[in-house]
């Protein structure tokens, strides 16, 4: 969907005035899934075929981050990193554990901002706004996430889906109102044949790896921008990691994710792009290819060929 | 874990005789525990039954003064065909119902919102204070708040609440003199509330963190997390610190019998606020107070029929949670 909008900014040559409303009006902020209605939708995926994607400026930063670093009572866990998160594109952050590439990833959601010991310093840009322009709950619905342990809700796997679609406005949508988005994310999700029958079964009573499915959809359900994995697959077996892969491979049309993995395999099938990180550093950013055959560091070098980390 | 403990010898449970016989134990004891159980049951029924049976459905029901017919229990002629059984309890069961009913209500509501402050927005500081000062709440014995109602509670009541008006009003039926359903009210919710919130605070704490984080990812805002996932994951443990709560409310008896006036008495809801200024008397102070006379057999039978009538409250009561409980379970962590 950022890719839809961003379209329309490359086409118009302006900002689409449905930006400068959500900068003005934060505390009512027009949602996501209306924007998806807008009728050019239909031919801007056609426009964007002619531009050759392989030019990496043609693919618009839907996030970006300045001169971004999160400290932890006074401890720096993320050092000035700019890291721009490019539409339609995988970005995955590599590193050894405790290089502060979890820290980055939770601090695009400001889920960083939990910690009560943490602060900010940079600007986090989210379509060019400055995300502390927006409510943190409007933020997060643009920009979701899904967690290294899948974390089901205890309610039925309907009730799991649309549970952010009935945290989004004050009044309630009734359950036809939402059948139709519960059905659709869960089909995007690669998990609606085999929960199709038993809607109203506990999402907990899933397999591990359909739960973390289950979350994926439940985080499409909400129609994010951008999608934030952090080690999603870590606690799945190979044949769960693989089908959560091949939706990444799939989604990242529409939305624009990155990725947090400590499995580098997985980062070279998936990514895009790739940024590694060492003690809280940003030490290399470039494409999956040049990342993994030609690492300009020689850290990146050490990591990627498996000298430690 | 046993077998891996065990090393390469991997005896299996049922070749281990000392696996056996500590399963024997074990069995026997819980088993003799629940024989134990049932025969108290069972005892205190039959126990009970000449007063049942002599009341009929009557027995449950409401007719005459209360303490005039426990009197008249007490004083029955020695020879056991003359007996005197006729009773009827309602005014004690309504009052152990307004009395618990208020007691639990109100404390589940303060319990789960001091847990919830406790567990989410206290300081880690005064959490930490909180902590043993609530368990300790919990264990303080019941006469001391039954002291407290006497000195402190029930003299505010009677000075700051009840004018003279209100005692004229009902002065042809009863005294009012703050010993009451509101002081029971309000200590017996004091009492019970330190139990409940040092349930639900556990459990709150047991709630996964990724699920509050989870529902702030979607966009929820702090407090809608709290409300929608961690409260409504704990709710099969507020049923149980309330089930907990109601089977103390309904055992307590001596503070109760000191701050309520100690009279069978049903309290009338259309007196409006005065509801709560009249005195009463619950099953368990009844039984606390006719403690002098159990050696008349007949006035013992009564009361072993009102210990069974709580035997059976309170058993029905942890069914009823139990119940309750697992429908609220059922999209919890190992369902199935």
């Amino acid at each position: 969907m950022g890719v839809v909008d961003e379209q329309e900014n490359l086409t118009n040559g302006s900002v689409p005035p449905l930006r400068q409303i959500q900068v003005e009006g934060r505390t009512a902020p027009i949602s996501v899934a209306e924007r998806v209605e807008v009728p050019e939708f239909v031919d801007q995926q056609a426009e964007y075929e002619e531009f050759d994607d392989t030019q990496p400026e043609w693919f618009e930063q839907i996030m970006r981050t300045e001169s971004l670093s999160i400290s932890f009572a006074g401890k720096k866990a993320v050092k000035e990193v700019s890291l721009p998160v490019n539409a339609g594109e995988v970005l995955a952050l590599i590193g050894p554990s405790g290089c502060g590439k979890t820290t980055l990833l939770r601090s695009l959601n400001k889920l960083v901002d939990l910690t009560p010991t943490a602060s900010r310093e940079g600007r986090i840009l989210l379509d060019g706004t400055d995300t502390d322009l927006y409510d943190d709950t409007y933020l997060r619905r643009r920009v979701g996430m899904l967690f290294q342990q899948p974390n089901p809700f205890p309610m039925s796997i309907f009730d799991n889906i649309a549970y952010g679609l009935r945290e989004r406005g004050s009044k309630k949508p009734r359950k036809k109102e939402l059948e139709p988005v519960v059905v659709e994310s869960l089909k995007r999700a690669g998990l609606w044949d085999e929960v199709k029958d038993n809607l109203n079964h506990p999402a907990l009573s899933l397999s591990g790896g359909q739960q973390q499915r289950l979350c994926i959809a439940r985080s499409l359900a909400v129609a994010p921008e951008v999608l934030l994995l952090d080690e999603p697959c870590s606690a799945l077996d190979p044949i769960s990691t693989t089908i959560i892969e091949e939706t990444i491979v799939e989604l990242k049309e529409d939305i624009a994710i990155v990725i947090v993995t400590h499995n580098l395999q997985q980062a070279e099938r998936v990514a895009d792009r790739v940024a590694f990180m060492y003690l809280g550093d940003l030490v290399e950013y470039g494409t999956a290819e040049q990342v993994f055959k030609a690492p300009k560091a020689e850290r990146t070098k050490d990591y990627v060929r498996g000298d430690f980390g | 874990m046993e077998a891996a403990s065990l090393g390469t010898k991997a005896v299996s449970k049922e070749e281990d005789p000392t696996n056996r016989r500590v399963e024997l134990m074990l069995g026997v004891l819980a088993s003799s525990i629940l024989l134990f159980i049932a025969g108290m049951v069972i005892f205190t029924f039959f126990k009970g039954l000449p007063s049942f049976a002599a009341n009929g459905l009557s027995w449950f029901g409401a007719g005459g003064n209360v303490d005039e017919q426990l009197g008249a229990i007490f004083n029955s002629p020695a020879a056991p065909a003359d007996y005197v059984y006729e009773f009827h309890a309602w005014p004690l069961i309504w009052s152990t119902v307004v009395i618990s009913g208020l007691s639990v209500t109100i404390a589940t509501f303060l319990s789960v919102f001091s847990a919830i402050f406790i567990v989410e927005f206290a300081p880690v500081s005064l959490e930490k204070l909180l902590d043993p000062v609530i368990k300790f709440l919990a264990a303080v014995p019941s006469v001391v708040y039954g002291l407290l109602g006497i000195l402190v509670v029930i003299p505010f009541i009677n000075d700051n609440l009840i004018n003279e008006e209100m005692r004229s009003s009902v002065a042809y039926v009863i005294q009012l003199d703050g010993s009451s359903v509101l002081a029971g009210v309000l200590i017996l919710t004091f009492m019970i509330l330190p139990i409940m919130v040092a349930l639900i605070v556990d459990s709150l704490r047991a709630v996964p963190r990724v699920w509050k984080e989870g529902a702030l990812a979607l966009g929820a805002n702090r407090w809608r997390a709290l409300v929608t996932v961690s409260l409504r994951a704990v709710r099969p443990a507020i049923v149980a610190a309330a089930v907990l709560a109601t089977a103390r409310a309904l055992g307590e008896a001596i503070m109760l019998a000191m701050v309520t006036g100690s009279i069978g008495f049903a309290p009338n809801p259309l007196d409006g606020l005065l509801f709560f200024l009249e005195p009463s008397r619950t099953l368990s102070a009844t039984i606390l107070d006719g403690e002098e006379g159990l050696s008349v057999e007949p006035f013992g039978q009564t009361m072993y029929a009102i210990g069974f009538l709580l035997i059976l409250s309170c058993a029905l009561l942890s069914f009823a949670g139990w119940a309750v409980r697992n429908r609220l379970s059922r999209y919890g962590i190992g369902a199935k």
